[in-house]
């Protein structure tokens, strides 16, 4: 069994990996942007509680949720699936960390051009989705790049309540082969790649979308 | 029997945290007329602007526009700020969007116009403020005289009853003043009714004769920049005015 041969076994995980990241991804953006755009509100019931959730999730180690979720729940008799399980703690703790990257990017935003826009007529919501928003996404960019990072690097996790992505597949096959080095090593080379495909897919939504002359306020 | 002015403000106060900002302001502002108010930095200008569309609550006092009572509770607040165009000190383009965009964008939220309709009528309003040939630029694009420009054409899209305009000249160089008075000028003779404050003298010399002055909160003069800066009998109106304009 050759170098080639490892990496075509090991990408048989690799389709699980690109999932768990993807799912736990979009949740995070969804639930982050939810959290961005309640707080932009200003609710006053809501806003604490926003706060309790964005302390709590920053606080807690992604497997430790994950043992909760996927182990605890059943205690009580609730069963998670195993890609659930990973989009309840990976995907909400992501949440939680783009929540702050929102919430910094959305102070960027020149607080002129939301006077000008209430001036104008457009309410709360539309001042938020039509003006606010947009311009936050762009600036929230790095921030967003940089979680999305981390979600592809905690992917492994999936691994621990029987997902077979890619360091499952590794580990199968060390056990197997005895090869460990090459297969770790193969196991580096295919995160990386997946690494650098989200960058150029980043970067490219980022110049599609790219305003001259626009830098945060 | 006088006409009914556009605008009517009766003492209007404002106070922010414990500190009167707007003192009992009364201000008359006729159809088709321009109206200067001005005086130094921290009287109450730009309050009195944004008491006038309600971005900020008035403490007391009254607003009428065109005979309606606009101060209050009950009075749909939205559809207020659509009957005045405002145009900020530093302008306040959306950055993220185009020219055309910018002066489209509350026609087809607000007016529901579809996208063609609101920009031909976009594009109308950056014509006559021969903005149309930057209609795909960013503002991050253009200078601060053509920012100016859209943000007047984003106002007058609206077909506004009134444009209030905040310190216009305050981000721009003298050249670009001198250009600014002469677009409101122009807009006057369009029979737009205009309410700029500033205290730039000389941008109000150059618009019109006459002005109000505006201090710690309350009107304490009115008339022509000519009789302010050498016959009033208060020294502190004479000097604000003398010393500004160079008389």
């Amino acid at each position: 069994m050759n170098f080639l041969d490892i990496l075509a076994l090991l990408a048989r995980g690799a389709g699980y990996t690109v999932l768990v990241t993807l799912a736990c991804s979009a949740t995070g953006l969804i639930v982050g942007l939810a959290i961005a755009t309640l707080r932009r509100l200003r609710l006053p019931v809501v806003l604490p509680l926003l706060d309790v959730y964005t302390y709590v999730f920053r606080g807690i180690p992604v497997l430790v949720l994950l043992f909760i979720v996927y182990f605890g729940l059943p205690g009580i008799g609730l069963k998670v699936p195993p890609l659930l399980s990973m989009v309840l703690s990976l995907g909400l703790i992501a949440g939680a960390y783009l929540a702050e990257v929102f919430r910094g990017a959305l102070e960027s935003v020149d607080a002129a051009e939301i006077l000008a826009a209430q001036a104008s007529g457009l309410g709360r919501l539309q001042v938020l989705a039509l003006i606010e928003l947009p311009q936050m996404l762009r600036f929230a960019v790095p921030g967003m790049v940089n979680e999305f990072t981390t979600v592809l690097k905690y992917s492994p996790f999936a691994y621990t309540v029987g997902l077979p992505e890619i360091t499952k597949q590794a580990t199968t096959l060390t056990a197997t082969t005895q090869r460990g080095l090459e297969i770790y090593l193969a196991v580096g080379l295919m995160y990386f790649a997946v690494f650098r495909i989200l960058l150029i897919a980043v970067r490219w939504i980022e110049r599609r979308y790219r305003v001259p002359g626009m830098v945060p306020a | 029997m006088s006409p009914v002015p556009l605008i009517q403000v009766r003492e209007l106060v404002k106070d922010f945290d414990g500190q009167r900002v707007l003192a009992g302001v009364n201000l008359d502002i006729m159809e088709g007329g321009i109206k200067v108010v001005m005086g130094p930095s921290g009287c109450g200008k730009s309050t009195l602007l944004r008491c006038l569309n309600r971005l900020v609550e008035p403490t007391s006092g009254t607003i009428h526009l065109r005979g309606q009572l606009v101060t209050g509770a009950g009075v749909d607040v939205r559809a207020l700020r659509q009957g005045i165009g405002f145009v900020f000190q530093q302008f306040a383009l959306y950055r993220h969007l185009t020219v055309l965009d910018n002066v489209s964008l509350a026609l087809r939220k607000l007016r529901g116009m579809r996208r063609l309709e609101a920009e031909q009528k976009a594009m109308y309003e950056l014509a006559r403020l021969d903005m149309a040939a930057h209609r795909d630029k960013y503002p991050g694009q253009i200078s601060g005289g053509q920012k100016q420009r859209v943000a007047l054409a984003r106002a007058l899209a609206m077909d506004p009853a009134v444009v209030v305009m905040d310190e216009p000249t305050s981000a721009l160089d003298p050249l670009l003043t001198r250009e600014v008075a002469q677009l409101i000028q122009r807009l006057h003779g369009e029979k737009v009714t205009l309410l700029c404050v500033t205290h730039d003298v000389l941008l109000a010399r150059s618009i019109t004769e006459q002005v109000v002055f505006l201090d710690r909160g309350v009107v304490r003069a009115e008339g022509s920049i000519e009789h302010l800066s050498s016959a009033h009998p208060d020294a502190l109106i004479r000097d604000f005015f003398g010393r500004e304009s160079g008389a």
